[in-house]
């Protein structure tokens, strides 16, 4: 009689729990649906244009591959893409460069929780000014006679102006690294900040020097944060074409300035094109990131 | 025995507040030292400052007949055990104990052999055959202890310290970590210096039992002294073997709220009077029973007793709403029953008493 009971129970157990899960896959509906509608269908779509065949002035349904071979064949698109990679590279090991030790500095060393808080609110400053002012601001620094310029030319560093820093690759790259850093410093910071500081401790008592430990030890536990601000960066970077328009003076062409002109002249399959190499490099970098760090593991 | 480690005068103030107030402390070599202090007392803060993770206002360390007081934590050969273990927790069993080899700033071992062998001993002297390639997410709680303490020796420290070390483990697995860290420390002969809160684990641990009080040391002896000769009322309560009683010497005994309290030889000085009576000494006995000239007597009403399997605990409440504790050991007699809220005498020899004045 009791068995029987217990069984029972179990039964109903067991059916609350199939039909509870049965519920909670409810709760993605609205995600899967948005991604479907905004994310993959749109993807599919920009893949199945890039076939389309484009004349001047319209664009029809006949599948070709003329588009695709137009941009594996014409040095302008290939340059930009080669240009793409390059600035990313530069960017992304710059805002490390500039990022870690910040990161390491609020993560590790500022022991109050308050102050690593609020310093790494005012990382965050710059992002309550607009995009377009932000990029514009390096103008009047960057310039001829733009604050640096004149500062270099009042101390007497030098004689001439320096031209290279603005309308020049320098100057995209100077601005992207001053707009992506912060996206570097967060999760680096936030994985410095989750190091057990007795780990640290330990290291010291078993003998290790601050660069040892740094090596063996910090370095290693922070890795997923650098991980994750690099896909950050990337995927912002790669993607970016504001900053590239208004600090080079149109002398660099990333992959998104080749898209918004594209777009510009309606060659909406070339854009097309250009749209699904950006993805699938976005995507392949996305991917090599992750083989760095088990991030499943690590967070 | 000479000694190991040599504190005098160490002080050490957070803010306002003194952690460590004048520390006067001598450890022999090649012994098991235990450290017991209430919490807040300012045992961590003392192995912290003898480790070198916190510096002292005032005082010098001399650790193996040098001055270590400026040194950094890494120059010092004093290995620390972590409460919570601190293991790598992104290197292996083997790693993690070949760490200090590997990466210490002083004389490194680089000959890969070498540290293998070295590694390979210590897991085994500890006792982790088998585990040498585990991640220390996967080891349980009693093994993370043995690697966080195979770590430290394997660098072959000249003392260690361990910082409530069996808090973080169950009953079970405490009692047998116990016998097992006197045996590893005895095949090392290196000075273990062993911070808890139990007092029953100083006592049984410790060659040598340091009492710290009020960020002072309050007494050192072995577990023995300690136990039966506390030497202030404050390490008599830590002790929590005695019944105090608050008051003042008067004319043929001490004067508390229980009235006129006998005893026998000198009080011992100390700055707040009490008066003390161990909770295995007291005898129950029914209420207005009579009183032999060597005896002292109060009468209390019984609350309730816990059983603990040797030893049963009985909890009476005095007049003055005070709670008095008697505990009688089973190996001699069955145990009693008492009935609640019913009045008991407590009797015992004046002479067993001890007194602070």
């Amino acid at each position: 009689m009791t068995m029987t009971a217990v069984t029972e129970e179990i039964k109903t157990e067991k059916a609350a729990a199939k039909s509870s899960s049965g519920k909670t896959l409810w709760l993605l509906a609205p995600g899967v649906l948005w991604m479907l509608l905004f994310l993959v269908l749109p993807l599919a779509m920009m893949l199945y244009v890039s076939f389309w065949t484009q004349t001047t002035f319209k664009i029809e349904p006949t599948l070709t591959l003329k588009s695709w071979i137009t941009f594996f064949t014409s040095d302008t698109y290939l340059g930009a893409l080669w240009t793409t990679v390059r600035i990313w590279l530069i960017v992304l090991a710059a805002t490390v460069v500039v990022g870690y030790p910040a990161a390491l500095f609020v993560g590790l060393f500022v022991k109050n929780k308050t102050l690593q808080t609020v310093l790494l609110v005012l990382c965050v400053i710059p992002f309550w000014t607009s995009f377009l002012i932000r990029v514009l601001a390096w103008r009047p620094m960057l310039g001829k006679e733009g604050a640096i310029n004149m500062i270099l030319m009042k101390i007497g560093i030098i004689s001439q102006p320096i031209e290279v820093l603005l309308f020049s690759e320098l100057s995209v790259i100077i601005g992207m690294t001053q707009i992506y850093c912060v996206f570097m410093v967060g999760p680096i910071a936030f994985m410095l900040g989750r190091i057990d500081p007795s780990i640290i401790e330990a290291a010291k008592d078993l003998g290790a020097g601050f660069w040892r430990i740094f090596r063996t030890i910090i370095l290693p536990l922070s890795m997923p944060g650098v991980v994750v601000g690099a896909i950050f960066v990337s995927v912002m970077v790669l993607g970016e074409f504001a900053t590239s328009a208004a600090l080079s003076g149109r002398k660099v062409n990333l992959l998104g300035n080749i898209i918004v002109t594209q777009v510009g002249s309606l060659k909406w399959a070339f854009a097309a094109v250009a749209g699904v190499v950006l993805t699938i490099l976005m995507g392949a970098v996305v991917a090599a990131l992750l083989r760095v760090v088990d991030l499943r593991k690590e967070l | 025995m000479s000694a190991v480690l040599q504190l005098s005068n160490v002080v050490k103030t957070y803010g306002d507040l003194r952690a460590l107030d004048g520390i006067d402390l001598s450890l022999p070599d090649d012994s098991y030292v235990s450290l017991l202090g209430p919490s807040g007392s300012g045992k961590t803060t003392l192995l912290r400052v003898i480790a070198g993770f916190e510096p002292p206002e005032g005082g010098t360390i001399r650790f193996s007949g040098k001055d270590v007081t400026n040194t950094p934590p890494h120059e010092r050969n004093i290995g620390f055990v972590f409460q919570n273990f601190a293991l790598f927790p992104h290197l292996s069993v083997y790693d993690n104990i070949a760490f200090g080899l590997v990466n210490r700033a002083v004389d490194p071992v680089t000959d890969p052999k070498l540290v293998d062998r070295k590694v390979r001993d210590m897991i085994s002297l500890v006792g982790l055959t088998g585990l040498e390639g585990r991640a220390t997410t996967q080891i349980s709680g009693g093994q993370k202890q043995r690697v966080a303490l195979a770590r430290t020796l394997v660098t072959e420290p000249q003392m260690v310290l361990l910082d409530e070390p069996l808090g973080a483990l169950d009953a079970n697995l405490r009692a047998r970590m116990r016998s097992e860290l006197r045996m590893i420390r005895e095949r090392c002969g290196v000075t273990f210096l062993h911070v808890t809160g139990s007092e029953t684990e100083a006592l049984a641990m410790g060659d040598t039992v340091l009492v710290l009080d009020r960020a002072r040391i309050a007494q050192q002896g072995d577990s023995d002294t300690i136990y039966n000769r506390p030497c202030s009322p404050a390490v008599a309560r830590f002790l929590n073997c005695y019944n105090l009683f608050s008051g003042k010497m008067a004319d043929g005994g001490f004067a508390t709220a229980q009235g006129l309290l006998g005893f026998q030889g000198q009080p011992q000085r100390a700055a707040d009077p009490a008066y003390a009576i161990r909770y295995d000494r007291v005898d129950i006995r029914p209420a207005g029973a009579a009183v032999t000239g060597d005896e002292v007597q109060i009468e209390g009403t019984f609350i309730a007793s816990e059983y603990t399997g040797s030893a049963v605990n009985a909890f009476f409440s005095l007049d003055d709403g005070k709670v008095f504790e008697v505990e009688a050991h089973l190996s001699h007699r069955a145990p009693e029953n008492h009935e609640p809220h019913r009045r008991y005498a407590l009797a015992w020899k004046r002479e067993d008493a001890l007194v602070f004045a």
